[in-house]
């Protein structure tokens, strides 16, 4: 009988929160790398089991999945969305009343930069700046030209492309003695960090963060002397048709959790969770750590993740949410 | 419960200790390239630089001695006008869409690979056919060859070799090499028993039969063999481009992150240019020899 007295108001209060959302089938797009599938993974087990949804994960990767948001209104949630990468097309997308940002999933934003690896670093600190590089060029030897010096673009097709392609410019390491490579892929690209790391080799090239593979590979990102000039990088360095790029840091990039308009006037419950839930740089490092030890793909990720932060995500969802995913955590 | 829940469950390995057999082999891989992942590179310096001396020729030759070169080449084998026209044609648009260097990274690439490829796979292949053993080894190793996804091998031998065009070479040859292999072995197998018989009775010796009897006979088969590698290795350029090898593939990479579909386009129909041209100089070449036989 107690039981049934406390079962009757749960019962009513789960009702009343499924009625309040019509949440019925969502997708949330599994973007291709670690950070992103751990949150899509997070997403999907919270809107499951705390919101009652059907959600399914779908894969996706920053421009395809950004632009099928716009266009097709698919997938509903973008849960690590780098929205400088597409910036313009984005906007339009929230002005057109097509699309909505939540919130931030990385609270710091990403990292981006030139990287070298912290053993040269060590050997000699003039390399963290860009003069160390330039002067030391010899060090950084092309894989496949001994007269030039390697200088590891961002992949082909890949927004960072148009930036650190500029930048390569703005710098002058083509007269410096570098050769701009074009990895490909990103597994290239980490695959020619990792070859070189293995063998204490030179490495000198864009990377981002959060990553496994810099908190896997130890990097210090290249001071170039110039601070950041925001207005700079978005006016030039980052537009394809930048005739006269000139030097600035990378800006933090804002990244951030984007649903459609669609999804979020039908779901303000779920749409209040995403606008809460977000990580921090240094957390997120470590998850990324824990999964490359592990490797965990990423719902084993979540799962840890879920299990041992339970301070960190009951702060997202409503008291009646956190207990049903709680529960579901528990009978996994 | 967990004891009796295999009925309904598969018996899983403990997640713990797969992990520890993935840990164990990941760990293993990287020690033996640390160890021995310079004298492999070394290895592969002669044919690097070859490669590059390669490109670097077809990249600082003026474009109409290329074209001139390449249409002379076209007509020697083939001895046909129409093809020749065809292939100055060709490349003369490929030029004019801007697409002339990277189609002179690629032709430089997939030359060398296809080269590689046939001369390697017609003697595995001979090998193959003269021996039931042999056969049974390889047979299940091309079959893992053609079926592997790329990148599955792709990522550690860029982690022994780095990127770039060794580890471009090397992932073409093993996706394209197959056809080659298997169509030698089959044209020497399908050759008539009573044919060698009469080889035999002629006082043929093991040689003279394979290189007098077999292999021609064996020929419009092998041919068939050729041509598929070299529509396969032309058809890893876009993946090869994945881990840095220069050429059509990033053109074509970087319209599918993007979706410029005319770009890729472009591109793609240069790729399948270069298909059609080396195939039909390499089948009207054997045809020309196979009919003097």
């Amino acid at each position: 009988m107690k039981s049934f007295l406390i079962a009757v108001p749960l019962l009513i209060a789960s009702t009343f929160v499924q009625a309040d959302n019509t949440c019925g089938k969502v997708t949330i797009a599994d973007m291709n790398w670690s950070s992103a599938s751990l949150i899509a993974n997070v997403d999907r087990f919270i809107l499951e089991h705390g919101y009652g949804c059907d959600a399914e994960l779908v894969p996706g990767d920053t421009m395809p999945t950004g632009t099928a948001m716009i266009e097709k209104g698919e997938p509903d949630i973008a849960p690590e969305m780098w929205s400088n990468a597409m910036k313009d097309a984005l906007d339009k997308g929230v002005a057109e009343k097509r699309l909505r940002f939540a919130g931030k999933s990385l609270s710091d934003g990403g990292e981006e930069g030139f990287w070298v690896p912290q053993y040269m670093v060590d050997k000699d600190p003039s390399l963290a700046t860009i003069e160390g590089i330039i002067k030391n060029a010899a060090l950084f030897t092309h894989p496949e030209d001994p007269e030039r010096s390697g200088f590891y673009g961002c992949p082909a097709g890949w927004n960072c492309q148009i930036s650190s392609g500029n930048l390569y410019k703005a710098l002058n390491l083509e007269e410096a003695g570098f050769d701009l490579i074009d990895p490909g892929s990103g597994a290239g690209l980490s695959g020619s960090i990792a070859k070189a790391y293995e063998r204490k080799e030179a490495w000198f090239g864009y990377y981002w963060a959060p990553t496994a593979v810099l908190g896997k590979y130890k990097m210090v990102k290249v001071d170039f002397g110039s601070g950041i000039d925001k207005d700079e990088f978005t006016s030039c360095t980052s537009a394809e048709n930048c005739l006269e790029p000139k030097v600035t840091m990378y800006p933090p990039s804002l990244v951030q959790t984007l649903t459609t308009e669609k999804f979020a006037a039908a779901s303000p419950a779920v749409f209040d969770y995403l606008s809460k839930r977000s990580f921090k740089n240094s957390q997120m490092n470590e998850l990324l750590a824990w999964m490359e030890d592990n490797q965990a793909t990423g719902d084993i990720a979540m799962e840890y993740y879920l299990v041992n932060n339970k301070d960190d995500w009951m702060q997202w969802v409503p008291a009646e949410v956190a207990a049903k995913v709680e529960a579901a955590l528990d009978n996994l | 419960m967990a004891e009796s829940s295999w009925l309904k469950e598969f018996p899983e390995m403990d997640r713990v200790d797969l992990l520890a057999i993935r840990k164990g082999l990941d760990s293993a891989y990287r020690e033996f390239s640390r160890e021995y992942g310079e004298v492999i590179e070394s290895f592969f310096d002669p044919l690097l630089t070859f490669l590059v001396w390669f490109e670097k020729l077809l990249l600082t030759t003026p474009w109409w001695i290329v074209i001139i070169t390449l249409t002379a080449l076209v007509y020697l084998a083939s001895r046909s006008w129409k093809l020749s026209l065809s292939v100055v044609l060709s490349f003369l648009a490929i030029g004019y869409f801007g697409m002339w260097e990277h189609t002179m990274e690629t032709l430089s690439i997939i030359t060398v690979c296809t080269l590689l490829a046939i001369a390697l796979g017609i003697p595995i292949g001979i090998v193959m056919a003269r021996s039931d053993r042999a056969r049974s080894v390889i047979t299940p190793l091309l079959d893992i060859m053609q079926t592997m996804p790329a990148f599955v091998y792709l990522i550690p031998v860029v982690m022994l070799l780095g990127i770039g065009k060794i580890p471009g070479v090397i992932a073409v040859i093993i996706y394209a090499i197959p056809p080659v292999i298997r169509l030698t072995n089959l044209g020497i197998r399908l050759v008539d028993s009573e044919v060698m018989e009469a080889a035999t009775a002629y006082g043929a010796s093991s040689t003279q039969r394979l290189f007098g009897v077999q292999i021609p006979l064996a020929m419009p088969t092998i041919m068939a063999g050729i041509n598929q590698t070299i529509m396969m290795a032309l058809s890893m350029v876009v993946i090869a481009s994945m881990i840095g090898v220069k050429g059509l593939g990033q053109p074509v990479l970087k319209s599918i992150t993007n979706q410029y579909f005319t770009l890729g386009l472009f591109n793609g129909l240069a790729i399948v240019a270069l298909a059609i041209i080396f195939d039909r100089v390499s089948q009207a070449y054997a045809k020309r020899t196979q009919r003097h036989m």
